[in-house]
Protein backbone atom coordinates (compact mmCIF):
# COMPACT_ATOMS: atom_id res chain seq x y z
CA UNK A 1 0.00 0.00 0.00
CA UNK A 2 2.97 2.37 0.32
CA UNK A 3 4.63 1.60 -2.56
CA UNK A 4 0.70 3.01 -4.52
CA UNK A 5 1.93 6.82 -4.51
CA UNK A 6 5.50 5.81 -5.82
CA UNK A 7 4.03 3.74 -8.43
CA UNK A 8 1.52 7.20 -9.74
CA UNK A 9 4.24 9.69 -9.32
CA UNK A 10 6.54 7.12 -11.35
CA UNK A 11 3.55 7.05 -13.80
CA UNK A 12 2.97 10.46 -14.09
CA UNK A 13 6.71 10.93 -14.82
CA UNK A 14 6.76 8.79 -17.50
CA UNK A 15 3.27 10.32 -18.93
CA UNK A 16 4.72 13.78 -18.72
CA UNK A 17 8.15 12.90 -19.90
CA UNK A 18 7.03 10.88 -22.90
CA UNK A 19 4.47 14.27 -23.78
CA UNK A 20 7.13 16.78 -23.26
CA UNK A 21 9.85 14.79 -26.23
CA UNK A 22 6.49 14.67 -28.62
CA UNK A 23 6.00 18.37 -28.24
CA UNK A 24 9.50 18.72 -28.94
CA UNK A 25 10.04 16.58 -31.72
CA UNK A 26 6.45 18.01 -33.24
CA UNK A 27 8.21 21.82 -32.80
CA UNK A 28 11.27 20.03 -34.81
CA UNK A 29 9.36 18.92 -37.69
CA UNK A 30 6.98 22.37 -37.69
CA UNK A 31 10.06 24.09 -37.40
CA UNK A 32 8.54 27.02 -35.80
CA UNK A 33 8.35 27.22 -31.94
CA UNK A 34 10.67 28.02 -29.45
CA UNK A 35 11.47 24.55 -29.08
CA UNK A 36 13.09 23.84 -32.31
CA UNK A 37 15.13 27.00 -32.21
CA UNK A 38 16.42 25.84 -29.02
CA UNK A 39 17.42 22.35 -31.20
CA UNK A 40 18.45 24.14 -34.08
CA UNK A 41 22.36 23.93 -35.28
CA UNK A 42 24.33 27.33 -34.47
CA UNK A 43 23.89 29.34 -37.79
CA UNK A 44 26.93 29.95 -39.55
CA UNK A 45 27.51 34.17 -39.06
CA UNK A 46 30.30 35.28 -41.43
CA UNK A 47 30.27 38.63 -40.26
CA UNK A 48 33.40 40.13 -38.44
CA UNK A 49 32.10 41.35 -35.01
CA UNK A 50 34.30 44.09 -34.63
CA UNK A 51 35.13 46.03 -31.57
CA UNK A 52 33.07 49.21 -31.57
CA UNK A 53 31.40 48.43 -34.72
CA UNK A 54 27.63 49.42 -35.24
CA UNK A 55 25.65 46.14 -36.32
CA UNK A 56 21.74 46.14 -37.06
CA UNK A 57 19.19 44.41 -39.03
CA UNK A 58 17.00 45.18 -41.80
CA UNK A 59 13.60 42.96 -42.73
CA UNK A 60 10.77 44.76 -44.26
CA UNK A 61 6.60 43.94 -45.05
CA UNK A 62 6.94 42.02 -41.72
CA UNK A 63 3.31 42.37 -40.32
CA UNK A 64 1.30 39.35 -41.20
CA UNK A 65 1.09 37.43 -37.75
CA UNK A 66 2.18 34.20 -40.04
CA UNK A 67 4.19 31.14 -39.05
CA UNK A 68 6.70 31.84 -41.66
CA UNK A 69 6.69 34.83 -40.24
CA UNK A 70 7.31 33.37 -36.88
CA UNK A 71 9.55 31.04 -38.59
CA UNK A 72 12.07 33.79 -39.95
CA UNK A 73 11.87 35.92 -36.33
CA UNK A 74 12.97 32.66 -35.24
CA UNK A 75 16.28 32.51 -37.35
CA UNK A 76 16.53 36.36 -36.11
CA UNK A 77 16.39 35.12 -32.83
CA UNK A 78 19.41 32.63 -33.30
CA UNK A 79 21.38 34.87 -35.29
CA UNK A 80 21.38 37.67 -32.43
CA UNK A 81 22.89 35.26 -29.87
CA UNK A 82 25.89 34.78 -32.50
CA UNK A 83 25.55 38.30 -33.60
CA UNK A 84 24.62 40.59 -31.34
CA UNK A 85 22.89 43.40 -33.36
CA UNK A 86 21.32 46.33 -30.82
CA UNK A 87 19.38 47.76 -33.80
CA UNK A 88 16.50 46.28 -36.39
CA UNK A 89 15.46 48.63 -39.12
CA UNK A 90 11.38 48.11 -40.22
CA UNK A 91 11.19 48.44 -44.28
CA UNK A 92 7.40 49.48 -43.79
CA UNK A 93 4.33 47.69 -44.00
CA UNK A 94 4.60 46.54 -40.34
CA UNK A 95 0.99 45.57 -39.92
CA UNK A 96 -1.20 43.95 -43.31
CA UNK A 97 -4.55 44.13 -42.32
CA UNK A 98 -6.46 45.71 -39.34
CA UNK A 99 -4.48 47.59 -36.83
CA UNK A 100 -6.20 47.15 -33.63
CA UNK A 101 -4.84 45.92 -30.37
CA UNK A 102 -4.39 42.34 -31.08
CA UNK A 103 -2.99 43.24 -34.91
CA UNK A 104 -0.01 44.82 -32.86
CA UNK A 105 0.31 42.27 -30.42
CA UNK A 106 0.02 39.24 -33.29
CA UNK A 107 1.86 40.78 -36.18
CA UNK A 108 4.80 42.33 -33.93
CA UNK A 109 5.11 42.32 -30.20
CA UNK A 110 4.46 38.38 -29.81
CA UNK A 111 6.99 37.00 -32.48
CA UNK A 112 9.54 39.48 -31.58
CA UNK A 113 9.01 39.32 -28.51
CA UNK A 114 12.36 38.00 -27.12
CA UNK A 115 14.57 40.45 -29.14
CA UNK A 116 12.55 43.05 -27.57
CA UNK A 117 12.77 41.51 -24.14
CA UNK A 118 16.54 41.52 -24.92
CA UNK A 119 17.03 45.07 -25.35
CA UNK A 120 17.06 45.33 -29.15
CA UNK A 121 15.77 48.21 -30.42
CA UNK A 122 13.25 48.44 -33.09
CA UNK A 123 12.98 51.53 -35.77
CA UNK A 124 9.94 51.76 -37.98
CA UNK A 125 9.42 53.27 -41.18
CA UNK A 126 5.76 53.50 -42.82
CA UNK A 127 4.89 51.53 -46.39
CA UNK A 128 1.35 51.33 -47.39
CA UNK A 129 -0.38 49.03 -45.76
CA UNK A 130 0.57 51.22 -42.24
CA UNK A 131 -1.68 53.63 -40.64
CA UNK A 132 0.56 56.71 -39.74
CA UNK A 133 -0.58 56.67 -36.30
CA UNK A 134 1.75 53.61 -35.86
CA UNK A 135 4.66 56.42 -35.47
CA UNK A 136 2.91 56.39 -31.87
CA UNK A 137 3.78 53.31 -30.77
CA UNK A 138 6.06 52.49 -28.03
CA UNK A 139 8.07 49.76 -29.92
CA UNK A 140 8.15 51.76 -33.43
CA UNK A 141 10.60 54.18 -31.62
CA UNK A 142 9.16 56.97 -33.91
CA UNK A 143 9.04 59.35 -31.82
CA UNK A 144 5.81 60.07 -32.94
CA UNK A 145 7.12 61.57 -36.62
CA UNK A 146 6.68 60.00 -39.89
CA UNK A 147 10.08 60.48 -40.66
CA UNK A 148 13.18 61.03 -38.32
CA UNK A 149 16.82 60.63 -37.94
CA UNK A 150 18.95 58.39 -35.26
CA UNK A 151 22.30 58.00 -34.92
CA UNK A 152 24.55 54.73 -33.83
CA UNK A 153 28.76 55.37 -33.91
CA UNK A 154 29.51 56.46 -37.57
CA UNK A 155 26.46 55.90 -38.79
CA UNK A 156 22.92 58.70 -39.28
CA UNK A 157 19.83 56.90 -40.44
CA UNK A 158 17.21 58.46 -41.90
CA UNK A 159 13.86 57.22 -41.80
CA UNK A 160 11.79 57.87 -44.71
CA UNK A 161 7.97 58.46 -45.34
CA UNK A 162 7.98 57.45 -49.08
CA UNK A 163 4.14 56.67 -48.81
CA UNK A 164 3.64 60.69 -48.53
CA UNK A 165 6.75 62.17 -49.43
CA UNK A 166 6.08 65.76 -49.51
CA UNK A 167 7.38 69.00 -49.60
CA UNK A 168 7.42 69.65 -45.85
CA UNK A 169 9.30 65.93 -46.19
CA UNK A 170 12.07 67.14 -48.67
CA UNK A 171 13.02 70.37 -46.99
CA UNK A 172 13.15 68.19 -44.01
CA UNK A 173 15.39 65.96 -45.65
CA UNK A 174 17.98 68.62 -47.38
CA UNK A 175 18.28 70.53 -44.42
CA UNK A 176 19.32 67.86 -41.78
CA UNK A 177 21.58 66.07 -44.55
CA UNK A 178 23.19 69.72 -45.49
CA UNK A 179 24.55 68.92 -41.51
CA UNK A 180 25.15 65.98 -41.28
CA UNK A 181 28.65 65.13 -41.48
CA UNK A 182 28.45 61.54 -39.93
CA UNK A 183 30.56 58.88 -42.27
CA UNK A 184 27.76 56.57 -43.45
CA UNK A 185 24.28 58.13 -43.81
CA UNK A 186 21.62 55.48 -44.31
CA UNK A 187 18.40 56.17 -45.95
CA UNK A 188 15.54 53.36 -45.18
CA UNK A 189 12.14 53.75 -46.12
CA UNK A 190 9.35 51.75 -47.91
CA UNK A 191 9.04 52.20 -51.54
CA UNK A 192 12.93 51.21 -53.71
CA UNK A 193 14.21 53.88 -56.12
CA UNK A 194 15.63 50.80 -57.30
CA UNK A 195 13.90 47.03 -57.60
CA UNK A 196 13.35 44.44 -60.71
CA UNK A 197 10.33 43.87 -59.22
CA UNK A 198 7.82 42.41 -61.61
CA UNK A 199 4.66 43.30 -59.54
CA UNK A 200 5.98 46.65 -58.52
CA UNK A 201 9.52 47.74 -59.55
CA UNK A 202 11.39 50.93 -59.41
CA UNK A 203 10.00 53.68 -57.77
CA UNK A 204 10.62 56.28 -60.83
CA UNK A 205 8.72 59.32 -59.24
CA UNK A 206 10.39 58.65 -56.07
CA UNK A 207 13.95 58.24 -57.51
CA UNK A 208 13.57 61.20 -59.33
CA UNK A 209 12.98 63.40 -56.31
CA UNK A 210 14.58 61.45 -53.74
CA UNK A 211 17.84 60.55 -55.70
CA UNK A 212 19.45 63.99 -56.63
CA UNK A 213 18.82 64.55 -52.62
CA UNK A 214 21.02 61.83 -51.94
CA UNK A 215 23.63 62.42 -54.58
CA UNK A 216 24.40 66.33 -53.44
CA UNK A 217 25.00 65.41 -49.68
CA UNK A 218 26.09 62.04 -49.74
CA UNK A 219 24.02 59.23 -48.52
CA UNK A 220 26.07 56.05 -49.24
CA UNK A 221 23.47 52.91 -48.40
CA UNK A 222 19.25 53.25 -49.20
CA UNK A 223 17.42 50.13 -47.77
CA UNK A 224 13.69 49.72 -48.92
CA UNK A 225 11.32 46.60 -48.87
CA UNK A 226 7.56 46.93 -50.86
CA UNK A 227 9.13 44.10 -53.46
CA UNK A 228 9.01 40.83 -51.23
CA UNK A 229 12.28 39.36 -52.12
CA UNK A 230 15.27 40.46 -51.62
CA UNK A 231 17.94 42.08 -54.06
CA UNK A 232 21.35 43.69 -54.19
CA UNK A 233 21.44 46.15 -56.89
CA UNK A 234 24.21 47.25 -58.79
CA UNK A 235 25.42 50.44 -57.37
CA UNK A 236 23.85 53.35 -58.73
CA UNK A 237 25.56 56.75 -59.20
CA UNK A 238 27.69 55.61 -56.08
CA UNK A 239 24.93 54.47 -53.94
CA UNK A 240 24.14 51.05 -52.68
CA UNK A 241 20.39 50.46 -52.92
CA UNK A 242 19.18 46.77 -51.25
CA UNK A 243 15.54 45.41 -51.29
CA UNK A 244 14.90 43.23 -48.44
CA UNK A 245 10.71 43.19 -48.15
CA UNK A 246 10.52 39.06 -47.56
CA UNK A 247 9.89 39.96 -43.72
CA UNK A 248 6.34 38.45 -43.56
CA UNK A 249 5.54 38.03 -47.38
CA UNK A 250 7.30 36.48 -50.57
CA UNK A 251 6.75 36.50 -53.77
CA UNK A 252 8.50 34.20 -55.08
CA UNK A 253 10.02 34.45 -58.66
CA UNK A 254 8.83 38.47 -59.01
CA UNK A 255 12.82 39.01 -59.65
CA UNK A 256 12.81 40.10 -63.15
CA UNK A 257 15.34 37.64 -65.01
CA UNK A 258 18.42 39.25 -66.40
CA UNK A 259 17.44 42.43 -64.75
CA UNK A 260 20.25 44.89 -65.80
CA UNK A 261 20.03 46.16 -62.15
CA UNK A 262 21.09 43.10 -60.46
CA UNK A 263 23.67 42.55 -58.60
CA UNK A 264 22.40 39.36 -56.51
CA UNK A 265 18.79 38.35 -55.76
CA UNK A 266 16.78 36.12 -53.71
CA UNK A 267 13.50 35.28 -54.30
CA UNK A 268 12.79 31.93 -53.36
CA UNK A 269 12.42 32.25 -49.47
CA UNK A 270 11.96 34.75 -47.05
CA UNK A 271 14.86 36.62 -46.09
CA UNK A 272 16.77 39.68 -43.80
CA UNK A 273 19.96 41.08 -43.78
CA UNK A 274 22.35 41.41 -41.18
CA UNK A 275 24.49 44.55 -41.31
CA UNK A 276 28.13 45.22 -39.90
CA UNK A 277 29.54 49.10 -40.36
CA UNK A 278 33.08 48.84 -39.02
CA UNK A 279 35.26 52.55 -40.04
CA UNK A 280 35.42 52.51 -44.21
CA UNK A 281 33.58 49.00 -44.72
CA UNK A 282 29.96 47.63 -44.64
CA UNK A 283 29.50 43.80 -43.88
CA UNK A 284 26.54 42.02 -44.75
CA UNK A 285 24.93 38.85 -44.74
CA UNK A 286 20.85 37.76 -45.88
CA UNK A 287 19.54 34.62 -44.14
CA UNK A 288 16.58 32.87 -45.14
CA UNK A 289 13.69 31.14 -43.13
CA UNK A 290 15.72 28.04 -42.94
CA UNK A 291 18.99 30.12 -41.90
CA UNK A 292 20.54 29.68 -45.56
CA UNK A 293 23.19 32.09 -46.43
CA UNK A 294 21.52 33.34 -49.14
CA UNK A 295 24.21 36.34 -49.65
CA UNK A 296 26.97 37.97 -48.15
CA UNK A 297 29.59 40.15 -48.94
CA UNK A 298 31.33 43.73 -47.86
CA UNK A 299 31.17 46.99 -49.59
CA UNK A 300 33.42 50.33 -49.54
CA UNK A 301 32.51 53.16 -47.91
CA UNK A 302 31.67 54.76 -51.29
CA UNK A 303 34.41 58.20 -52.42
CA UNK A 304 33.14 61.69 -52.29
CA UNK A 305 32.31 62.72 -56.24
CA UNK B 1 22.79 101.34 -111.14
CA UNK B 2 24.24 102.52 -107.86
CA UNK B 3 21.07 104.17 -106.92
CA UNK B 4 18.79 100.80 -107.48
CA UNK B 5 21.40 98.86 -105.28
CA UNK B 6 21.24 101.64 -102.75
CA UNK B 7 17.83 101.22 -102.65
CA UNK B 8 17.52 97.44 -103.06
CA UNK B 9 19.65 97.39 -99.60
CA UNK B 10 17.23 99.75 -97.91
CA UNK B 11 14.39 97.39 -99.02
CA UNK B 12 16.17 94.15 -97.28
CA UNK B 13 17.18 95.99 -94.41
CA UNK B 14 13.64 97.25 -93.76
CA UNK B 15 12.57 93.73 -94.55
CA UNK B 16 14.93 92.14 -91.65
CA UNK B 17 14.11 94.59 -89.28
CA UNK B 18 10.37 94.81 -89.80
CA UNK B 19 8.07 91.72 -88.57
CA UNK B 20 6.83 90.06 -91.19
CA UNK B 21 2.76 89.75 -90.94
CA UNK B 22 3.16 86.70 -89.86
CA UNK B 23 5.42 87.08 -87.17
CA UNK B 24 2.93 89.81 -85.87
CA UNK B 25 0.47 87.71 -85.73
CA UNK B 26 2.34 85.18 -83.69
CA UNK B 27 3.87 87.88 -81.35
CA UNK B 28 0.30 88.87 -80.48
CA UNK B 29 -0.86 84.73 -80.21
CA UNK B 30 1.94 84.31 -77.31
CA UNK B 31 1.15 88.23 -76.12
CA UNK B 32 -2.90 86.90 -75.74
CA UNK B 33 -1.50 83.83 -74.02
CA UNK B 34 0.55 85.29 -71.46
CA UNK B 35 -1.90 86.96 -70.39
CA UNK B 36 -4.17 84.29 -70.92
CA UNK B 37 -2.32 82.15 -68.48
CA UNK B 38 -1.50 85.35 -65.85
CA UNK B 39 -5.40 85.16 -65.85
CA UNK B 40 -5.07 81.21 -65.35
CA UNK B 41 -3.00 81.38 -62.97
CA UNK B 42 -4.84 84.56 -60.68
CA UNK B 43 -7.71 81.95 -61.01
CA UNK B 44 -6.01 79.16 -59.68
CA UNK B 45 -4.09 81.04 -56.89
CA UNK B 46 -7.32 81.68 -55.91
CA UNK B 47 -8.96 78.34 -55.99
CA UNK B 48 -6.38 77.09 -53.48
CA UNK B 49 -6.85 80.38 -51.14
CA UNK B 50 -10.42 79.03 -51.01
CA UNK B 51 -9.03 75.63 -50.67
CA UNK B 52 -6.81 76.73 -47.80
CA UNK B 53 -9.25 78.59 -46.28
CA UNK B 54 -11.74 75.32 -45.84
CA UNK B 55 -8.68 73.16 -44.66
CA UNK B 56 -8.22 76.00 -41.92
CA UNK B 57 -11.69 75.83 -40.77
CA UNK B 58 -11.25 72.04 -40.68
CA UNK B 59 -8.32 72.54 -38.34
CA UNK B 60 -9.84 74.61 -36.16
CA UNK B 61 -12.87 72.14 -35.38
CA UNK B 62 -10.11 69.24 -35.01
CA UNK B 63 -8.04 71.19 -32.58
CA UNK B 64 -11.24 71.92 -30.91
CA UNK B 65 -12.10 68.21 -30.22
CA UNK B 66 -8.73 67.24 -30.04
CA UNK B 67 -7.97 69.66 -27.01
CA UNK B 68 -10.19 67.80 -24.94
CA UNK B 69 -8.90 64.12 -25.37
CA UNK B 70 -6.13 63.10 -23.29
CA UNK B 71 -2.90 63.61 -25.20
CA UNK B 72 -0.86 60.87 -26.95
CA UNK B 73 2.28 60.18 -25.96
CA UNK B 74 5.13 59.39 -28.34
CA UNK B 75 5.87 55.99 -26.73
CA UNK B 76 1.87 54.45 -26.38
CA UNK B 77 1.06 51.02 -25.78
CA UNK B 78 -1.14 49.40 -28.57
CA UNK B 79 -4.31 49.84 -26.63
CA UNK B 80 -3.93 53.92 -25.87
CA UNK B 81 -3.68 54.56 -29.51
CA UNK B 82 -6.60 52.85 -30.80
CA UNK B 83 -8.18 54.09 -27.91
CA UNK B 84 -7.17 57.58 -28.76
CA UNK B 85 -8.35 57.28 -32.49
CA UNK B 86 -11.76 56.17 -31.98
CA UNK B 87 -12.64 59.09 -29.40
CA UNK B 88 -11.18 61.19 -31.73
CA UNK B 89 -12.83 59.88 -34.66
CA UNK B 90 -16.20 60.14 -32.92
CA UNK B 91 -16.19 63.23 -31.41
CA UNK B 92 -15.16 64.73 -34.71
CA UNK B 93 -17.99 62.63 -36.54
CA UNK B 94 -20.30 64.18 -34.08
CA UNK B 95 -19.02 67.62 -34.62
CA UNK B 96 -19.05 68.08 -38.60
CA UNK B 97 -22.40 65.87 -38.42
CA UNK B 98 -24.33 66.91 -41.55
CA UNK B 99 -21.48 68.41 -43.78
CA UNK B 100 -21.26 67.73 -47.13
CA UNK B 101 -19.03 66.28 -50.03
CA UNK B 102 -17.28 68.89 -52.36
CA UNK B 103 -16.86 71.18 -49.09
CA UNK B 104 -13.30 71.64 -49.48
CA UNK B 105 -13.43 69.69 -53.44
CA UNK B 106 -15.17 72.44 -54.98
CA UNK B 107 -16.07 72.17 -58.33
CA UNK B 108 -13.38 74.06 -59.82
CA UNK B 109 -10.28 73.29 -57.70
CA UNK B 110 -11.31 69.60 -58.28
CA UNK B 111 -11.21 70.47 -62.01
CA UNK B 112 -8.04 71.90 -61.23
CA UNK B 113 -6.78 68.84 -59.06
CA UNK B 114 -7.68 66.75 -62.12
CA UNK B 115 -5.24 68.74 -64.76
CA UNK B 116 -2.52 69.04 -62.28
CA UNK B 117 -2.68 65.54 -62.62
CA UNK B 118 -3.51 64.84 -65.93
CA UNK B 119 -0.33 67.24 -66.95
CA UNK B 120 1.79 64.87 -64.56
CA UNK B 121 1.44 61.18 -65.73
CA UNK B 122 1.34 61.16 -69.24
CA UNK B 123 1.46 57.48 -71.92
CA UNK B 124 3.10 54.84 -69.73
CA UNK B 125 3.55 56.98 -66.78
CA UNK B 126 -0.64 57.38 -66.11
CA UNK B 127 -1.17 53.57 -67.55
CA UNK B 128 1.60 52.73 -64.49
CA UNK B 129 -0.03 55.03 -62.43
CA UNK B 130 -3.70 53.87 -63.21
CA UNK B 131 -2.45 49.84 -62.38
CA UNK B 132 -0.51 50.67 -59.08
CA UNK B 133 -3.74 52.56 -57.93
CA UNK B 134 -6.34 50.19 -58.95
CA UNK B 135 -5.19 47.17 -58.18
CA UNK B 136 -4.32 48.62 -54.53
CA UNK B 137 -6.69 47.13 -51.71
CA UNK B 138 -8.73 49.51 -51.12
CA UNK B 139 -12.07 47.73 -52.28
CA UNK B 140 -14.60 48.71 -49.45
CA UNK B 141 -13.47 52.05 -48.23
CA UNK B 142 -16.69 54.56 -47.96
CA UNK B 143 -16.95 57.07 -50.44
CA UNK B 144 -18.44 59.33 -47.89
CA UNK B 145 -17.77 62.46 -46.11
CA UNK B 146 -17.32 61.98 -42.29
CA UNK B 147 -16.52 58.53 -41.89
CA UNK B 148 -13.12 56.45 -41.07
CA UNK B 149 -11.19 55.24 -43.71
CA UNK B 150 -11.01 51.48 -42.59
CA UNK B 151 -7.50 50.28 -40.72
CA UNK B 152 -7.43 46.94 -42.72
CA UNK B 153 -7.02 49.13 -46.08
CA UNK B 154 -3.91 50.15 -47.79
CA UNK B 155 -3.07 53.92 -48.24
CA UNK B 156 -2.06 53.93 -51.56
CA UNK B 157 1.59 55.82 -52.32
CA UNK B 158 1.44 59.60 -54.04
CA UNK B 159 3.33 59.59 -56.36
CA UNK B 160 5.93 62.19 -54.78
CA UNK B 161 6.61 64.08 -58.09
CA UNK B 162 2.65 64.80 -57.96
CA UNK B 163 2.54 65.27 -54.47
CA UNK B 164 5.29 68.28 -55.50
CA UNK B 165 2.31 69.92 -57.26
CA UNK B 166 -0.55 69.80 -56.28
CA UNK B 167 -1.75 72.39 -53.07
CA UNK B 168 0.54 71.76 -50.14
CA UNK B 169 -1.90 70.25 -47.10
CA UNK B 170 -1.00 70.48 -43.52
CA UNK B 171 0.34 67.80 -41.54
CA UNK B 172 -2.97 66.76 -39.99
CA UNK B 173 -4.80 66.11 -43.57
CA UNK B 174 -3.58 63.96 -46.90
CA UNK B 175 -3.84 63.24 -50.35
CA UNK B 176 -5.37 59.59 -50.88
CA UNK B 177 -6.15 57.27 -54.20
CA UNK B 178 -9.02 54.89 -54.10
CA UNK B 179 -9.75 53.72 -56.76
CA UNK B 180 -10.23 56.67 -59.51
CA UNK B 181 -11.07 59.16 -56.57
CA UNK B 182 -9.51 61.25 -54.45
CA UNK B 183 -9.68 61.71 -50.72
CA UNK B 184 -8.63 63.95 -48.01
CA UNK B 185 -8.16 61.92 -44.91
CA UNK B 186 -7.33 62.79 -41.30
CA UNK B 187 -3.23 61.99 -40.62
CA UNK B 188 -4.42 60.64 -37.01
CA UNK B 189 -7.91 60.08 -36.77
CA UNK B 190 -8.36 58.72 -40.55
CA UNK B 191 -11.34 60.54 -41.31
CA UNK B 192 -12.38 60.99 -44.70
CA UNK B 193 -12.75 64.69 -44.71
CA UNK B 194 -13.69 65.30 -48.29
CA UNK B 195 -13.56 63.27 -51.53
CA UNK B 196 -13.90 63.98 -55.39
CA UNK B 197 -14.41 61.34 -58.29
CA UNK B 198 -12.68 61.27 -60.96
CA UNK B 199 -9.33 62.13 -60.37
CA UNK B 200 -7.34 59.89 -62.48
CA UNK B 201 -6.82 60.32 -66.08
Amino acid sequence: MKRFPALILALLFFVLGGLHTHVAAQALKDGNAKGAHAAAPALKITLPRKDGSVRFLAIGDTGTGSNKQQELADVMLRSHAAFPFETVLLMGDNMYGGEGPKDYLNKFENIYRPLIDQKVKFYATLGNHDEPAQRFYEHFNMGGKEYYRFTRGSVAFYSLNSNYMDKKQVEWLNSELSKDTSKWKIAFMHHPPYSSGGKHGSDKSLRKVVEPIFLKHGVNVVLTGHDHFYERVKPQKGIYYFVTGAGGKLRSGDVMKNSPLTDKAFDKDMSFMLIEIADDQMYFQVLSRTGTTVDVGVLPLPKKA
Amino acid sequence: MKYNMGILAVIALVLIVTPSPAGLVQGNVDRLAQTQNAVLIEEQKKLVKAFDSHIKDYLRQRDRVRKKLPKLSKDATAEQIHAYQVSFVEALRAMRAGTKPGYMFQPAFADHIRAIIKDEFKGTERVELRQEVLEADTKGVPLRVNYPYPDNKELTQIPPTLLLRLPQLPKEVKYRFVGTNMLLVDTDNSLIVDYMTKALP
